[in-house]
């Protein structure tokens, strides 16, 4: 029963979407912040690489070796966001050229391939790998087994990371004062709250998140590194941080449903059943144009809510 | 109580690039009065008020509050020291319910926060002082008046013993005005302390009990209200005694030959709200015809549909009998339309192209051939213009924003008036000047009236339109609600009608 | 915790900078990418020299150095066209494609037309397909306020996704019925085939000749038309532009149009010149989109400067791309690229701003 077609999608859906879901929610907090992270998909490479090298170079158990991978990955996407916040925070230069720089910077044929090449990442797979575990033995229960209880340790943390982020967004101090920065940066500073602190951290934060998409990737969903191997998944995360209309639950939903889509093409043709691969990629796309046009109609900004400040840099004492 | 004063700022110096905003001012309040800090547009007043709050350093100086010498980094600093301002902007979050606002930023508060906690501390506060709100309202949702009071209760809410308010009737009506002013002295009565800035001379006479007055930067004096005058006040603000006398018209204008037809319009504004309905009026040749009322009434949409920046949802406009297109101002340019904006550097200009290039921005059409600029002409055109309105300026490439207050008005009105318009609309065209400034601005608004141009003055200083005008209609809440000839008119009444009262 | 810098404004723009910046970029770029070889035990000098010597030393290099850059002409007029009225394309990529895909359709369908015919005919459409593909994006932009970042953003992806639909995956008009073991693109004619001419001894691409003339051509437009000057006051002040009866909307639709029609002409570029067939997997490769706004960022959006930045970074990229070995680390094309669009950025910054050390003011001992 559990090669049910409809299982293996929804099941794969959760896999593929939880590295989206990672950099999504990092985009969140950064574009909450009031900053437009363009330089995700060039993060993830980073943190991809660096916890595919840590895979290879840390010894111990398993499981010690995979959370270091991860945190070295989270460390090394924090490190790449650092960089874009001083640019975009304290020289305040435009964000979608600093972010595309970082892109550009660390990507497919930039730095994240020139660590895999000085390593030698890419010559062999990963020694040790994330993978899906069996929890409490019920993997195999019918339809909810492969669906809750055969996911990856990532997966579940990702679960438990949608109500923290909620929690934290909505009911917080912290989490008001961090929309009022998106929002209105200069009634944030009025107020006392430090914008410039607020957009480091979340920032940052958004970076060390989108690292741990990006070991997602090579420690688990091609454990063999290959140069752009998340083939777009930076940009699909920013698309999705829209279509989840800046809130985690929304997001996570938007995740697998984008994860869908990316995994089905190949479901289907095993199957025999014929449909076009190329409309089912081209689908995430378009749906998020659709969702953008939506969003940014001007009534729609209070309802919907895209921060007002993102992508304006803040400058204190104008006059 | 002893000798210590609420707040005592002596020596301080404040410099921005090409200006020197506070020359060694000095400045004491006592607690529990209402102290008014009094001067014209630019004469300092927001600099003094934004060292005090903690948003700006002090180039030099010392700032005392309660007999100890304080240094503050920022907002919070202040506010911890009881301090809390009050601004002419409202810093509010607008996506935010006014509980959310009122409680942004404590730092005394626990991690979650309890709405229902501060709900009710909000609306404790506000029935102590008549500031009525609720607390649950989104702030997009309040009137501006609404949005005051939140305000208010924001630094309450934190405690301040001493307020700040930076021009706070400049959004309120005269009803509002006399609220506002009974919360102040419910405030002073329980022992806090109220600095209440403005360049209204009637508003501090009523409510305060010191002044302090600023002119060019500098502390020109500090006396009793008891013991002053407007007239005082007045000479002291403006360093020589000012008449409100009703400017002599050589040719005055003739209401029944119509050149301005308005009839109907209705529009709306950027929120999507009504901002004008069923407005109608007639400018004559030769008429200046004042627009009165307090900002927000819907004059800047009325100066914006009438010049063609934004679309009537009904109604016409007719000059000389010529119908203007909704919405477009190349129509409106067309049929002899001028229009001098409140916003000068980003609407009437574009500030960062030279001097000539703003004179050319309307008719840059005509100077080209085959689509392509005659430059020559554009900077004959500009070399005349600056000789003929003198305006001060390094060169005729000059980016404008590089010009002072009262040369950029300077560009505006040559190229206005440069385009021998049949109307002119002028929104607040004399803000923000200093005094010589006002004075050319005025004597050219009444030549080209005396021209023939039809002049529709929208003010929100009152003095100005009586002075200038002929007529003078009031807008209040997007409608003219009154209208009477200049010559003679009751000030008092225009008072009442700007806040709604039918008359 | 303020920062211990702080920019100021600056109110006036030494004239010496605006030439000076960006040769300091482009060095310190180096500078920075040289610091990363030495920081991960390459010699930094050996590796620019072979690419110096790849890229720039000799007609051979030139040669080659010139077919990277003559679409990188293009896409960095694309990006420097709409970067200069605030509008962020970085659609080029997308546009790009499109192009290519008009172009070659042309080029096949005109079989046994003389090749000027052709050739006009290929730039023709070219620019019409990337013309109209980034209308999408101005249309969206004017009408409905779509970010306009986001929408050209997404529009590569669909077109990629085109790209290979129509080589790989489907039995289309640019597929070649009798290519051996790949999916490849149907070849021109051979009399399309666009020339080469020879000038001491490199070979300049006619493709090149075309770019320089489209620099020209936009140069002329934006300073010294009606429409140059409406663009400049709608990026200086979109009110201002009400206030004065320009058409913002339609402007912002024209601006993009064009900027994508040049896109498309580097798409028709690559096909006549160059590859001779649409190939959707080499142009997914090359990424000249992208690498088309470091070249607009380095000439701060001058279009003749473009066309010299372009060569350049062809350069660059081409001696980066042919290296590629054993003995030559990857990925220092992308990281090259990324360091000169960093530091490109920052000297943007430095022209408008001063950098000033924030003054700590003596705190006073209370009373």
């Amino acid at each position: 029963m559990n090669s049910n077609i409809f299982i293996i999608i929804i099941a794969s859906a959760i896999f593929y979407g939880t590295p989206l879901f990672f950099a999504a929610l990092g985009g969140i907090f950064t574009e909450r912040s009031g900053v437009l992270n363009l330089g995700v998909e060039g993060t993830m490479l980073l943190g991809g690489v660096s916890g595919a090298w840590a895979s290879q170079h840390v010894g111990g158990s398993a499981w010690f070796t995979v959370l270091m991978s991860i945190v070295i990955g989270m460390i090394a996407g924090g490190i790449t966001s650092a960089l874009l916040a001083f640019l975009c925070v304290t020289l305040k230069t435009n964000q979608t050229v600093a972010g595309l720089a970082i892109t550009i910077f660390a990507g497919a044929v930039g730095l994240s391939s020139y660590f895999a090449n000085i390593w030698g990442v890419s010559k062999s797979p990963v020694p040790r790998q994330i993978r899906r575990l069996d929890v409490f033995g019920l993997a195999d229960t019918p339809i909810v087994g492969p669906i809750i209880f055969n996911q990856t340790i990532l997966t579940y943390v990702s679960w438990v990371l949608v109500v923290l982020a909620t929690v934290y967004l909505f009911r917080t101090r912290f989490g008001l004062q961090l929309r009022a920065v998106g929002e209105s940066p200069q009634t944030a500073d009025a107020m006392g709250i430090n914008v410039v602190k607020y957009r480091y951290v979340h920032t940052i934060l958004g970076g060390a998140l989108a690292g741990i998409g990006g070991v997602f990737y090579s420690l688990a969903i091609v454990p063999t590194w290959v140069d752009g191997m998340t083939k777009g998944a930076g940009w699909i995360a920013i698309a999705l941080v829209i279509f989840g209309f800046w809130r985690p639950s929304l997001t996570l939903l938007g995740a697998y449903l984008f994860g869908a889509l990316q995994s089905l093409g190949s479901t289907l043709k095993a199957r025999g059943v014929n449909i076009s691969g190329d409309i089912l990629d081209a689908l995430p796309f378009v749906m998020t144009i659709v969702v953008l046009v939506l969003v940014s109609s001007r009534f729609a900004h209070r309802k919907l809510g895209a921060p007002a400040a993102l992508g304006v840099p803040y400058e204190r004492e104008e006059r | 109580m002893g000798l210590e004063t609420a707040v005592k700022m002596t020596g301080i110096v404040k410099k921005f690039p090409g200006v020197v905003a506070n020359d060694h001012v000095n400045l004491e309040i006592n607690f529990g009065e209402v102290h008014a800090l009094l001067g014209e547009n630019g004469a300092g007043k927001s600099t003094l008020s934004n060292i005090l709050t903690g948003l700006y350093r002090q180039d030099d100086g010392i700032v005392e509050v309660g007999g100890t010498k304080v240094e503050f980094n920022s907002p919070r600093d202040a506010l911890n020291a009881g301090i809390g301002m009050v601004h002419q902007h409202f810093r509010l979050v607008s996506t935010f319910t006014v509980a959310e606002n009122v409680v942004l930023g404590e730092s005394d508060s626990s991690l979650f926060m309890d709405q229902k906690a501060v709900a009710a501390r909000v609306k404790e506060l506000s029935d102590r002082y008549g500031l009525a709100v609720d607390p649950s309202a989104r702030i997009w949702q309040l009137s501006v008046g609404e949005q005051q009071r939140v305000e208010i209760l924001k630094v309450l809410y934190r405690g301040a013993r001493v307020l700040i308010l930076d021009e706070p009737t400049a959004v309120l009506t005269p009803i509002e005005t006399t609220e506002l002013f009974k919360t102040l002295r419910a405030m002073v009565a329980e022992g806090r302390t109220v600095i209440f800035i403005s360049h209204k001379l009637d508003e501090v006479m009523a409510v305060s009990d010191r002044v302090t007055v600023l002119r060019g930067g500098r502390t020109v004096g500090t006396v009793n209200t008891r013991e002053s005058s407007t007239r005082d006040l007045a000479s002291l603000m403006v360093g020589r005694s000012v008449e409100f006398n009703r400017v002599v018209r050589k040719n005055p204008g003739d209401p029944n030959n119509v050149v301005l037809d308005v009839t109907n319009i209705s529009a709306n504004d950027d929120r999507g709200r009504q901002a004008l309905q069923s407005v109608s009026l007639t400018v004559g040749v030769g008429e200046i015809v004042g627009i009165a009322g307090v900002a927000g009434n819907g004059q800047r949409e009325l100066a914006e549909v009438i010049s063609g920046m934004r679309s009537m949802t009904s109604g016409s406009i007719s000059v000389q009998g010529e119908n203007v297109q909704s919405g477009k101002a190349r129509s409106a340019i067309a049929k002899g339309i001028a229009h001098v904006p409140e916003d000068r550097l980003h609407t009437g200009l574009a500030s960062s192209h030279s001097v000539e290039d703003n004179l050319a921005l309307k008719n840059y059409r005509t100077m080209s051939r085959f689509r392509i600029l005659k430059r020559k002409s554009i900077r004959a055109q500009s070399t005349d213009l600056i000789e003929r309105y003198d305006i001060k300026t390094p060169g005729s490439q000059t980016p404008v924003r590089l010009l002072s207050g009262g040369n950029v008005q300077k560009v505006l009105l040559a190229r206005e008036f440069s385009a021998l318009p049949k109307v002119l609309i002028a929104a607040s065209p004399t803000r923000g000047l200093d005094v010589g400034a006002i004075e050319t601005v005025r004597e050219r608004l009444v030549q080209a009236a005396d021209n023939g141009v039809g002049v529709l003055l929208i003010s929100e200083d009152l003095d100005e339109i009586m002075s200038l005008a002929d007529r003078i209609l009031v807008m209040y809440e997007g409608r003219i609600v009154d209208e009477v000839p200049a010559d003679g008119a009751d000030r008092e009444r225009i008072g009442l009608t700007m806040g709604g009262i039918k008359v | 915790m303020k920062s211990p810098i702080r920019l100021e404004r600056r109110l006036e723009q030494p004239k010496w900078l605006n030439w000076a910046i960006p040769v300091i970029s482009l060095v310190a770029a180096l500078i920075l990418g040289a610091i990363v070889l030495f920081a991960t035990g390459k010699n930094p000098w050996d590796v620019y020299f072979r690419i110096f010597e790849r890229g720039f030393a000799g007609t051979r290099a030139l040669s080659g150095s010139l077919k990277t850059a003559t679409p990188l002409a293009f896409t960095g007029l694309c990006a420097a066209v709409a970067f200069r009225m605030g509008l962020i394309n970085i659609g080029g990529e997308g546009q790009l494609y499109m192009g290519a895909v008009g172009a070659a359709g042309i080029g096949i369908a005109l079989d046994g037309q003389p090749t000027g015919v052709v050739v006009i005919a290929m730039c023709l459409a070219g620019m019409l397909c990337g013309g109209l593909y980034a209308a999408i994006v101005g249309v969206l932009r004017a009408k409905f306020n779509t970010n306009e970042i986001i929408t050209s953003l997404m529009l590569n992806y669909i077109a990629g996704i085109f790209l290979s639909y129509l080589i790989y995956n489907s039995t289309s008009y640019w597929r070649d019925p009798v290519s051996k073991n790949f999916p490849a693109g149907k070849p021109i004619a051979e009399r399309a085939e666009w020339n080469f001419f020879e000038f001491a001894g490199v070979k300049i691409p006619l493709a090149f000749f075309i770019a320089i003339i489209a620099a020209i051509a936009v140069w002329v437009l934006y300073k010294r038309t009606r429409f140059g000057f409406e663009v400049g006051v709608i990026a200086d002040s979109p009110k201002a532009a009400r206030y004065a009866g320009i058409r913002t909307s339609s402007t912002i639709i024209l601006v993009l149009a064009l900027s994508g029609a040049l896109a498309g002409l580097g798409g028709a570029a690559d096909v006549g010149n160059f590859r001779q067939l649409l190939d959707g997997k080499g142009l997914q490769m090359s990424g000249y989109g992208y690498t088309g706004i470091v070249v607009a960022a380095l000439a701060r959006l001058n279009p003749i400067s473009t066309v010299v930045v372009a060569v350049l970074i062809g350069g660059l990229t081409n001696a980066g791309f042919a290296l590629q070995g054993p003995d030559f680390p990857s990925g220092l094309v992308g990281t090259l690229q990324g360091l000169i669009l960093f530091t490109a950025v920052a000297g943007e910054i430095l022209i408008k701003y001063r950098i000033k050390a924030n003054r700590r003011v003596a705190t006073a001992v209370a009373a």
